[in-house]
């Protein structure tokens, strides 16, 4: 394969991909579901900071954010269902299991977890830090404003985390098992090695004990955004919003078999953050994964940063070949 | 004890008529794209060819096999393919509900011998900042005020809460009974699904349609 240079990159000479936004293809059929897939994905955002805006205080709350989590899940997988991206990441009975296996584990062994050494630690350290009179002109601002500062900055610690994962080998190893999965779905953001995902829900987790309204309208705005990472769903998002967000496309080549495309689009909303620091590509792949499309079982998933890891390490320490000795 | 009782769990059996004049080569022949899979061995020996799956893709149509047996042998009525294969997967899906169980009474038995000492430190924390609370006055920008957002919580009201909310992290193990209830399902669904989608994929296959 040849590839395509993007900037000072060749980008596909591992992996089949798609670059450039006028060579990706579009939603088919008629207007209503062109309309439909066009401008679903913004006026769910907006539906949703509409929602966490003008909600009264009983109502705006953490249970209230699993709720409409779990519900907008189940509604993006069924348009995977009516509208996939691709015939070869179609939803099989396999995947959801796998994948809600994962799900699970978030909602009950890491929640515990997190519970008892991430959250209370944290929750500790943020009231601690945010202390009403140290932010008394923070909590001033506008509600949005303090919505997208908040979101914006933890995506931008996302960014340099992820980035830091895809360049720093004790880092990749917890979240190369994320990359071994062949296609992407709704609940595949939650698939990879606990220590990864105890490492992401630390961040989470914290914040939810206590939250004010602008922390609420901040996951709603990152999670209506995020969520698109991994969906087979084809959408024709409208530019500004491609440019601004993380989508399926940028995702997709995130996660493709070609190596130099992997090292790209490491946001998690934002993907302007990216543009901003030169590791953003447009494009979309379809053959995705790593050694080929390998597929990991669950066992090996959960035991593979260790063994690697292991296996570094005595590769580092190990006792050097005897020394020639000089003539 | 003898696993055949129990082994319908992770195992799907069934067999299915070749068609008219074909012949057991003829089968394999056609079954064979199925198997030229990555992570996929197999080997023919007379009338049956045995195959095993490591890390198949998702996309391998029969990925939620790890092996299994093919045999073609005289029916009453003619030559039929009779096969035996087995799933991880299906095993790994009917557990998951106990998995979960025990995970569920893991959380009770830890809400359990957390109580005392999550009470002892109310008492001397919590009372601390909420002594420091009571004077604040949260700000409200005259934009949201403008707009109509709800006005924020006094802090005051954020201790009552706050109380409420000790109550509701207690570890609760509703989500393990949810999905000790969904993997039963899927459990279900899997082992009907797959039975019959492996006989329409071999069905298509032997005719060639």
């Amino acid at each position: 394969m040849d590839g395509i240079r993007v900037g000072k990159r060749v980008i596909g000479t591992q992996g089949p991909v798609t670059i450039g936004w006028e060579n990706i293809p579009r939603v088919q059929g008629g207007p209503v579901k062109q309309f439909i897939f066009t401008w679903f994905q913004p006026t769910m955002l907006f539906a949703l900071i509409l929602f966490w805006y003008y909600a009264p205080n009983s109502i705006a709350t953490a249970s209230t954010a699993i709720g409409i989590h779990i519900g907008f899940h189940a509604l993006l997988l069924g348009l995977e269902w009516v509208n996939p991206r691709f015939d070869s990441w179609r939803l099989t009975w396999k995947e959801l299991v796998t994948d809600l296996f994962y799900v699970s584990l978030g909602y009950t062994v890491l929640r515990m977890v997190d519970n008892y050494i991430g959250s209370d630690v944290m929750v500790g350290a943020i009231q601690h830090l945010f202390h009403w009179e140290n932010f008394k002109w923070f909590i001033g601002l506008p509600l949005l404003v303090q919505a997208f500062l908040i979101s914006f900055i933890f995506d931008f610690g996302q960014y340099w985390m992820h980035r830091g994962m895809h360049n720093w080998y004790p880092l990749w190893l917890p979240h190369s098992v994320h990359h071994y999965i062949t296609q992407l779905n709704i609940n595949k953001g939650a698939v990879g090695n606990p220590v990864e995902l105890f490492l992401i829900g630390l961040g989470i987790g914290g914040f939810f004990d206590f939250l004010p309204r602008a922390f609420l309208l901040a996951g709603a705005i990152s999670g209506a955004i995020g969520v698109y990472q991994h969906i087979n769903v084809r959408f024709n998002s409208p530019r500004w919003w491609r440019f601004l967000f993380n989508t399926t496309e940028h995702h997709s080549l995130h996660h493709s078999q070609d190596y130099e495309a992997t090292r790209s689009n490491y946001a998690g909303a934002y993907i302007f953050i990216d543009r901003i620091f030169g590791t953003c590509v447009d494009g979309e792949a379809e053959h995705l994964g790593l050694e080929g499309g390998r597929r990991m079982s669950i066992r090996e998933q959960m035991t593979y940063p260790f063994t690697e890891g292991w296996k570094m390490i005595k590769a580092k320490f190990a006792r050097p070949a005897a020394a020639v000795p000089a003539e | 004890m003898n696993l055949r009782f129990i082994d319908w769990i992770w195992r799907v059996r069934g067999t299915l008529p070749l068609a008219p004049a074909q012949t057991g080569d003829e089968a394999f022949a056609r079954l064979d794209p199925l198997f030229r899979q990555n992570g996929t061995t197999r080997k023919r020996t007379g009338s049956a060819m045995t195959f095993s799956k490591k890390d198949p893709a998702a996309q391998d149509k029969m990925s939620v096999f790890d092996g299994g047996v093919l045999t073609v042998e005289e029916g009453a009525t003619g030559p039929v393919l009779r096969y035996d294969l087995v799933s991880r997967a299906l095993l790994f899906c009917f557990l998951a509900p106990f998995m979960f169980l025990a995970f569920a009474q893991v959380t009770i038995a830890i809400g359990k011998w957390q109580k005392p000492s999550a009470e002892a430190a109310k008492t001397a924390e919590a009372r601390k900042k909420e002594e420091e609370k009571k004077d604040v006055e949260v700000p409200m920008n005259p934009i949201d005020k403008f707009l109509g957002a709800p006005e924020p919580e006094k802090p005051k009201k954020d201790e009552k809460d706050k109380d409420e909310e000790g109550d509701r992290k207690k570890p609760s193990p509703t989500a393990a009974y949810v999905f000790a209830g969904i993997f039963s399902a899927l459990y279900l669904i899997g082992r009907v699904l797959e039975d019959r989608l492996i006989k329409r994929l071999f069905r298509k296959s032997l005719l060639g349609s």
